[in-house]
């Protein structure tokens, strides 16, 4: 579903961010991203997102080489694709619902439609009574909720988070990562980058280790390579 | 590596999350999409009424002036319309017309649609006043023969729109009578006049220019400003996968409002300066027994005016999106 060959990148003006990272992630698989502050995990998950084009080495999803998908591509290539990250978060001009609503709608689905699939969406991180709130009303908790709900509402094939558990509690972090597991356990591919190493490792899932930009340790635990 | 051969064969998904609704579901999505867009654009303005008020105010001036002033010369123009086709003309009888064929020309002269009055002037007169005016009274006594032909002077009251028409069919259907050498117009001065109209629709023209670039600047300075305040959301709705087109489809809204809503108020500026400044033309006419009537802008004008003031608000708001909105991706 993913993977990385020999891929490099140098912000310009800067160091190598990744170096010749090699790696392959299967359908229905889930993997962690960690390592040190500046590691290069957030830049791996931009190349991903195609925020940054890496700066040699190849990029496949599903087989195609993203290096060669145009600009005018990018949009529809992101709507397979959930994303939650730790800033760019939520809307606060809008309410709860119009926040997870918004993958939909730039998609053009009818109204009934997106109704339908917010509220499941929301029922699924446990928030649907909290739809007609504003944001900045919800604690730091549930907003990390509204922002998985709005990465998984148009049903993505690939999820992925930068430092989904950030600033919360390891009760809530948890919670937050059981409820990624869910969304593997239906067929979703899953990666995520956090530093939390304390977490992740009571996960038993695939940990790849990142350091100045190269993967040191990759723990794959599933055993086709 | 069997198993990622396998999903290297699968097909990506298309679109957003696969076509499960149909055509017109989607068509009617789009649809609902660009309502629901028109309105918080709306909502968005009106929720900065001050600001929005001034912009919009701004291009009402803008639109208002250059209309104005094309409205005054639309004036001006009938005005010398009316002029022209009340002006007096000159029949010239032919040399050899009997005097009988002169007297029918009178009647039928006096009996053309348009015409208040009809005076002859015999050759015999026209050669006394000749004399008298020029001087040359000596010179002429040694003429064998009167040089100057009879003439009528035809005096036409033809008013309204069709004036200008009318008289030059009134023209044409005199030069077709027996009896009738040539027909004359002083034009002169209607030519004078449409020289200077002329100078004044090219004024008109720069100025319109100069004004819709300022108002081209405006809604563009507006709409950067507006994309600077929502550069967050724009980013959200990049990464969630919004095309361009979705991305700028606001701010294109926003644009054609302010135009178009500068277009009303400017309609409204114009309409209240007409009925005011009609007033007076009314009874300045009266004093001159003239039916001229001042031409305002009329629906059609009121309508072409909110076109041109949402287009060029259009083309402000997409000059703005193309300079500002390709700069704001995710970072
Ligand atoms: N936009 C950028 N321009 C230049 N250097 C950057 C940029 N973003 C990240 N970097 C550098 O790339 C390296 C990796 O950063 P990042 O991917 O954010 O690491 P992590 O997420 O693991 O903390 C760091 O040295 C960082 O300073
Ligand atoms: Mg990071």
């Amino acid at each position: 579903m993913i993977r990385f060959d020999n891929l490099s990148k140098r912000y310009p003006g800067g160091l190598e961010a990744l170096s010749n990272v090699s790696f392959e992630l299967e359908k229905g698989e889930m993997a962690f991203l960690t390592g040190p502050s500046g590691a290069g995990k957030s830049t791996l998950l931009k190349l991903l997102m195609l925020m940054e084009r890496p700066t040699s080495g190849t990029l496949l999803i599903n087989g195609k080489n993203l290096n060669r998908l145009s600009r005018s591509a990018i949009p529809n290539y992101r709507r397979q694709i959930g994303v939650v990250f730790q800033n760019h978060q939520l809307l606060t001009d809008r309410t709860v619902f119009d926040n997870v609503a918004l993958p939909l709608q730039i998609s053009g689905y009818p109204a009934s439609e997106t109704g339908r699939r917010v509220r499941a969406a929301l029922d699924g991180v446990g928030l649907l009574d909290k739809e007609n709130l504003n944001p900045l009303t919800l604690s730091g908790g549930e907003q990390q909720r509204v922002g998985i709900a709005r990465a998984v509402v148009h049903k993505p094939k690939i999820l992925l988070a930068d430092e989904p558990t950030g600033n919360l509690d390891p009760k809530l972090s948890a919670e937050i990562m059981a409820m990624f597991r869910r969304f593997q356990s239906v067929g979703v591919t899953v990666l995520i980058a956090t530093h939390d190493i304390n977490l992740i490792n009571t996960m038993d899932e695939r940990i790849m280790y990142l350091e100045n930009g190269m993967i040191t340790d990759d723990g794959v635990r599933h055993g086709h390579h | 590596m069997a198993i990622t051969e396998k999903t290297n064969r699968e097909t990506p998904p298309r679109g957003a999350t696969g076509q499960k609704f149909r055509l017109a579901d989607r068509w009617r999505g789009y649809r609902a999409h660009h309502r629901a867009t028109l309105s918080s654009s709306l909502g968005k303005m009106l929720g900065e009424p001050i600001q929005t008020l001034m912009t919009v105010l701004v291009i009402a001036i803008a639109l208002a002036l250059p209309s104005a002033m094309l409205l005054m010369l639309n004036n001006v123009q009938k005005i010398g319309g009316d002029l022209e086709s009340s002006s007096q003309i000159t029949v010239f009888v032919a040399k050899l017309a009997e005097s009988k064929a002169v007297e029918g020309l009178a009647l039928q002269l006096e009996d053309l649609k348009g015409v208040i009055s009809v005076t002859y002037v015999s050759a015999e007169q026209a050669l006394e006043e000749f004399k008298a005016l020029s001087g040359f009274g000596t010179a002429l006594r040694y003429l064998d023969e009167n040089p100057l032909p009879a003439v009528f002077l035809v005096q036409p009251l033809l008013s309204g729109e069709t004036g200008v028409s009318q008289a030059e069919s009134l023209i044409t259907s005199i030069e077709a009578l027996e009896s009738v050498e040539d027909v004359q117009v002083d034009m002169l001065w209607i030519q004078r006049l449409n020289a200077i109209t002329e100078i004044g629709e090219k004024v008109v023209l720069a100025i319109s220019i100069a004004l819709g670039i300022g108002v081209l600047l405006i809604v563009g300075n507006t709409i950067r400003l507006a994309i600077q305040g929502r550069q967050e959301e724009i980013i959200v709705v990049k990464l969630v996968g919004g095309t361009d087109a979705y991305v700028r489809r606001p701010f294109l809204y926003t644009g054609t409002l302010l135009g178009l809503f500068g277009a009303v108020i400017a309609s409204f500026m114009l309409i209240g300066c007409f009925i005011w400044i009609g007033r007076s033309v009314e009874i300045l006419a009266s004093l001159y027994q003239s039916q001229f009537e001042l031409v305002g802008l009329g629906l059609s004008g009121v309508l072409a005016l909110c076109a041109i003031g949402a287009v060029t608000g259009l083309i402000g708001a997409w000059i703005a999106v193309m300079q500002h909105l390709r700069k704001i991706e995710p970072k």
